[in-house]
Parts: C-alpha cells; structure tokens; sequence
C-alpha cells in the first residue's frame, strides 16, 4: 500500500515543472497516466535525457488529440480522472475540448489544476515562459549573485522543481477539500507567482521599510553570521572550474564561531577581540574569511568538513554531481540513487534519485523505469475506460493511440 | 486559520518545525489548516530573523511571513504543566509537523500520541535522515545546499560557489514536509492508518537539482556535455541557449529556444543575424554551432537596445525572455497588479502592510492569509479550547 493508491492522476504536462509535479504524486502511489504523443521534441521527446529525468513511475498513453476520436478519449479520460493537471499556456486543453468548464460538467469531482507560466488571466497570461524567465522576472536572478553584477542567478531551473511541489501540494490540498465538501475544482497555478512568493521577507521589507534588497554573495542579507561562506580547498583534480575543491562554513552563532576556532587549532589571530562576537565577526567579515580560507586552502574540503562538524561548527562539502553519486555516504547510507533494473526499450540503461519521503506504514520504494510513449496503451485504456484489446489495436491501426 | 474557507478548514495541525520545515506549515496554514505553533516563554527564536519592521524597532517580517496563518502558544516543555499542556495539542491533532531537535519536540510525547492514535500522522525532518553517517551534521541553508549540490551549479568562474538569496534550500524542504503531511493525511483518513513520516532535508535539496544528475548519468547522450560535472559559469544554461545579457539600460535573460527560426525571422526583421541564413548552420547536427552563433548575434545586438522593449518584444513573438527584475519591479509588476495577487499582512506592527499573496488559487475553496498570530491571546483562546484547568 501508498499513500495514493486508487488516486488517478491524468498528466498532460511537459518539460520540467509539470512532470515533476506528477512525478511526486507517482512516487507516492497515485496512478498517474501521461499522454503524449511520438511527435514531441527537444526536451518531451521520449527517450532523451531530460525526459528520463521526469517521467518515471507513470504509465505513458499515445493519444493523437488532433484527431475527433483523440479528442473523444480524451474526454472520457477526463470523466474518469481524480485529477487533471496541465502546464500548457492558458487556452491548450479548451481547444481539445477538454477545458475545465467541460470537464467539470461532466466529472464534478475534478480537480483541474493548470500550472501555466503567468496564470490564468491578466495581461502577461499569454507570456512563454520557462524557468530562467521566471527566476529573471521574479527578483531570483538579481538577487542571486554577487554585488554589482546582475548576470549570475541560480545555475539551475530551481523555480521549476518549487513549481512542481506547489502543483503536488495544490493536488492535496485540493484532495482533503473533495473529501470534505463532494466537489472538485479549478486550481490556476501561475510559476511566477510562486517564484515571487519565494521572496516573501525581501518583499515585505521593501513595502513595509522601502527597502529594496540587493545581492550579498553567500552573506545573510538581514541576520549577522561570519564568518559565512564558501571557502576554497586543497585537492582539485585539474585547474578546470568544475574540479575545484570548495568548503562552505556557516557560523550562525558564537558556539559555532567557538566550535571553528577549535577546529582550525585556536589560532592567536583568532582570539583578537575583533571577532569576540557576531556583531563584531559580520563587521570584520572580509578580514575573517581571508583568514578562514588561508586555513581552508591546505585542506581537503572532507577533512575541513570533519574537523568542523567535530568541534560544531557548520560546515559542508561544497558537492558536485559526482561527489553527490560516488562520495556522498549519507545519499550511499539512504540509497537515494539507483538504477532501474528494467532497461529501457530504447536507452538501455536508466537511473533515478528517489523520493526524499519515507513514510513508515506505506513505503514508497516502488520505481519503475519510465515508459516508451504508448507502451502502456492496452493497460491504461482497459483499467480507465474498461476497453478491450481489439478496440485499443484497432485505435493503434487508424492513429488515434499514437 | 482556526475557521477558515480554504481546501485545508478542519485540518488540525501542530508546528513544531524550525527553518528547515516552517515553510511547509506555512503553506498549510495559509491552506486553511488551524495550526498551532508552541514556542518558549521568552519568545520563538525566529522571531529574531532580519529583516525587522523599522520604524518602531518592531516584529520580524521574516517570522510575519514564515509564520503566517498560525496561533502561537508560550509553554514552558520542561514544567510539567508545559509538557502536558503539549500532549493535549498533539492529541487532538491531524498532523504534527516537527524538526528534530526543535522546540517543544522531545518534551510533547510524538511517539506515545502515535501508539494511542493510530490515525495521527508525523512528519519529522532532519537535516540528514533519521540515521546514516552525516545524521548529526550541523547545516544551516549554505550547508545544506552546499552538501545536496545547489550551491555547485551557481556562481561563476571569478566568484566563488554561491548560495541563492534567502533561504531556498529549505523552502525545497518545507514544500516537501507539506506533500508528506498531506499524502499520509490523505491515506490515514483513506484507510484510518496514521504515521510517522521521515523527511531528509539533504535529499530534498539533491532531488531539485535539474541537470546535475542528469549530466552524471547521461553525458555521453548530451550533445554539449564534457564531462560529469557541468561547472558554474553564471547565467548560461546548460543547453547554452539561455543567458542574462546586457541591455542599453538593464538585463534581460535571453533565449533563442525553442523555436530558433521565430528567432532568426526577429532578428532579420531588425537587420542584425544574416550571417545565420548560412545553410550549413541550419543542418540538425549543427545545432549547438547555431546556438553558439545566435546568442553571439544576440549579445551584440541586445547591448544597443531597451532592456524593457527586448523584453516585451520578444514575448509578442512567443520568445521566453525575461526582463532581469529588482525587488522594486516586481513590487510593480502589472501581471501580479492585473490579478490582485498581493496580500494585507494583517496583526504586524506595521499599518497597510502587503507582501506576497497565494502561490495558488483554488476556484471553489480560496486561499487566504490569516490574521499574524497574537501569543497572549493565542494562548489563552487554546488553553480554554484544551480544557486547561485555570485557563482566563
């Protein structure tokens, strides 16, 4: 048993934020069935990196919406589904019929969440968006970087991945709600409001004190922490950025700043009266993490971690993918990677990191390998629409499962 | 909210989480959900959280905005009183969210409340798990994202690897403490079995990473791939075809994807780009050459323009660009404007106070912030409401 068994789930999301979203209710149990069709590309094609990174745990129906008997199954799908869920531009599923004011008619226990770039209405409503448009509009990018430059930002589509578990949590809430009252409904799910949302104190501080934040590097923006940083190591494997050894150490208080020192051998300079206390250390901060680093830079970036978290002081290995696949030995501990034992019909090998939620009664340790588009066609029409194989052959034969 | 028309009214909730879950009780609360918050006597120690209402040494809008919706109860956990006081919350809770170590979580009594209960659901988040090597590692946001790999991909090759601005790592933490509770809420009233559910903050972080597994796993399949580890190298994407550059008068994030002839039609139309016509750069196998070679065009032709006219021109065509916004754009911003997207932060020291609204909007069962949370008052209200002998 998981804790969304029975709950069916139609998934006509693409890219990354809406199948991220379904991926987490897949996890979790829920039957969720994605539609797609042959014809995608770039990022949806099936097979390619990026949907293999999405899509696992769903089944994977071939509709051709384009075609009047498409159009027809899809909106038996759309009666039978405990959730329909999109992140199409506002208007796509309206021309397939299957908007939410039909499929509520029909199924009014729906629920009908559109996780669009800007939302449902409003001047921008049409805007094409994906995540580094978001995190530009939203304040992420400014914000993020040092001072001075603007051209930094999050070096990945974080906004889509926060997206994603609005959406998942949108759906149960939603869920909880249909118990209580009997009825569905719309969720519009705009991803700007969301990125913008994720600045929540900044914007207070600029209506409540006409503050406006700006970018402080790994420095807290508004609390008094040093030293608070990254700090470089020894042990690169090559000149080359991506093998650069980092440390980042994070003092937010003075047992922490205590536990460093002891770490680092209590060196004199450390004891100056200048660094006795946080408001002293945020005020010296530039001196402090010169000092720091001096010490970090004839270390292994494990070996300052160690000795650090020895003595309670913050600090961490500044991970890549690599370190995170072949040295992390809390992911190694937990299992959080692995490999699908299935291989893919078209890709050979396949891989996942799994849910980080470990539910005691119910676990969700069921994964399996995404899916080839259609390669679910027979199962999925049968348990949904109670079609037998002729008819779902026969749909392969004219196009419309495909 | 103690009565409220939002998805989640009647859902009772204990919030005993610390900055590595609160925003997952705030995404509850602000669903509807009656959450209580327990914190010390001499005050939670988030309330000490910057930025701080200025003008009257007052609140924290950090607290204000992480702790929204809620009502707050002062106990003593270490008087027995206190303590007793807590088990009654939990007992008649749906949902208890905790982070290990937090306030108030030893002395509440989670693991009898589960045995005597069985529908009661308990979500607990660590930094690491409930076990494993690194269990009693100390991580702030920094660390943590340092250690699950979010702090690798950001920054560039003359900065040092940098966090996001505020407290990114655990919001991913806190939206999944969310789905946790109500997935296991949805199952125990689904099948009466309640739990306790294990949230690792470490994993959170390293299963929101886009394309940092993805280049570990599958670099031979990815065209621009030169290795596992795709380094920082400030705004540029992964594919190449997404960057910030440099405007007459501002930043926008620019991008030829993912339709590159709408692209190429846009920029001839402004007579810039005809060296791409070139056949051979429109060959398939020659895409990442075309994407090198227009983002070139586009950087040299983005310099001469208005930052805010490229932004808007670009979307007429269906292009995704962004415009590079500060904290004071956005605050204008006409879509967030057009929607009434943002909320009256109600109870703060500060009059008229708006910050930012729902992430989502439900059609039939609205989302809507909660007056801030009063503890005197708070307290009293759910003292009487636990049948506390003495209670005003």
């Amino acid at each position: 048993m998981r804790p969304l068994d029975g709950v069916k789930v139609l998934d006509f999301t693409h890219v990354l934020a809406g199948p991220f979203a379904t991926r987490t209710l897949a996890d979790m149990g829920a039957d969720v069935v994605k539609v797609g069709t042959a014809e995608r590309s770039g990022s949806n094609a099936p097979g390619t990196p990026y949907y293999l990174m999405w899509n696992r745990n769903k089944r994977s129906l071939a509709l051709d919406v384009s075609t009047d008997g498409g159009r027809a199954i899809c909106r038996r799908l759309c009666e039978t589904a405990d959730v329909v869920i999109d992140n199409f531009s506002a208007g796509v599923l309206d021309r397939w019929g299957v908007g939410y004011a039909a499929t509520q008619a029909a199924n009014p226990g729906v629920i009908y969440v559109q996780m669009s770039g800007m939302g449902g209405d409003g001047p921008w409503s049409k805007f094409v968006t994906y995540a580094p448009t978001i995190h530009a509009l939203a304040g992420l990018t400014r914000l993020t970087g040092v001072p001075g430059r603007e051209d930094i930002g999050m070096g990945f589509s974080y906004n889509d991945h926060q997206a994603g578990l609005h959406a998942a949590v949108a759906v149960l809430a939603a869920l909880a709600a249909r118990r209580r009252t009997g009825r569905g409904q719309r969720v519009d799910l705009s991803q700007f409001e969301v990125g913008v949302n994720l600045l929540g104190p900044a914007l207070l501080d600029y209506f409540v004190n006409g503050r406006a934040a700006a970018p402080t590097g790994n420095k807290l923006p508004y609390d008094l922490a040093a030293p608070h940083g990254c700090f470089p190591c020894a042990g690169a494997a090559s000149a080359a950025i991506a093998d650069e050894r980092w440390v980042a150490i994070a003092c937010m208080t003075d047992a922490h700043w205590q536990g460093l020192r002891r770490a680092m051998g209590d060196p004199e300079w450390a004891r100056a009266a200048a660094f006795s206390n946080a408001a002293r250390r945020a005020a010296a901060a530039d001196e402090l993490e010169r000092r720091v680093a001096a010490w970090t830079r004839g270390l292994a970036a494990e070996e300052v971690m160690a000795r650090c978290q020895r003595e309670g002081a913050p600090a961490g290995v500044v991970q890549t993918g690599v370190d995170l696949a072949e040295r992390d030995p809390q992911l190694a501990h937990a299992d959080f990677l692995m490999e699908f034992a299935d291989p893919h019909p078209n890709v050979g090998r396949t891989f996942a990191d799994r849910l980080p939620i470990r539910f005691e009664c119910t676990p969700c340790d069921r994964y399996e390998r995404v899916r080839d588009i259609g390669e679910d066609n027979a199962a999925v029409l049968s348990d949904w629409l109670g079609m037998d194989a002729d008819a779902v052959q026969r749909g392969e034969r004219d196009g419309t499962f495909r | 909210m103690a009565d409220s028309a939002g998805p989640l009214s009647g859902v009772r909730i204990v919030d005993f989480t610390d900055e590595r879950a609160i925003y997952g009780a705030k995404l509850l609360a602000d669903l509807g959900a009656d959450v209580v918050r327990p914190e010390p006597l001499e005050g939670d120690p988030l309330r000490r959280r910057g930025p701080h209402v200025e003008a009257d040494g007052g609140g924290s809008l950090w607290h204000a905005f992480f702790a929204s919706s809620r009502r707050f109860f002062a106990v003593d956990p270490q008087a027995a009183q206190g303590a007793a006081q807590l088990e009654r919350l939990v007992n008649r809770a749906d949902i208890v969210l905790a982070c290990d170590g937090a306030f108030g979580v030893a002395e509440a009594g989670l693991s009898e409340a589960l045995e005597h209960r069985p529908e009661l659901v308990v979500v607990e988040v660590s930094s690491f798990g409930a076990d494993g090597p690194w269990r009693s590692y100390l991580a702030p946001d920094l660390v943590a994202g340092a250690l699950g790999g979010a702090v690798a991909t950001t920054g560039d090759a003359d900065t040092p690897p940098l966090k996001a601005f505020g407290e990114l790592n655990f919001m991913v933490s806190g939206a999944y403490a969310a789905i946790a509770a109500l997935a296991a809420l949805h199952c125990a009233r689904e099948t009466g079995v309640g739990q306790r559910v294990h949230v690792s903050v470490h994993e959170c972080i390293a299963s929101c990473l886009e394309q940092v597994f993805m280049w570990y796993w599958y670099q031979h399949n990815i065209a621009v791939a030169r290795g596992p580890v795709l380094e920082r190298r400030g705004s540029r994407h992964w594919t190449n075809a997404y960057e910030v550059m440099a405007a007459d008068n501002g930043s926008v994030m620019v991008t030829p994807a993912p339709d590159f002839d709408v692209q190429l039609a846009w920029l001839l139309e402004h007579g810039v780009g005809a060296a791409l016509l070139d056949p051979a750069l429109q060959a398939p196998e020659n895409r990442s050459e075309l994407i090198a070679r227009m983002m070139e065009v586009l950087r040299e032709w983005v310099a001469t323009q208005d930052a805010e006219a490229v932004f808007h021109g670009a979307q007429a065509k269906h292009l995704p660009y962004g415009l590079v916004s500060g904290v004071e754009e956005v605050a204008d911003n006409p879509q967030l404007a057009a929607r009434e997207w943002w909320a009256e932060y109600l109870g703060l020291s500060a009059p008229h106070a708006r910050g930012p609204g729902a992430p989502y909007h439900f059609g039939e069962t609205p989302w809507a912030l909660g007056r801030y949370g009063d503890i005197e008052a708070d307290t009293a209200a759910l003292l009487q409401e636990i049948g506390w002998e003495g209670a005003a």
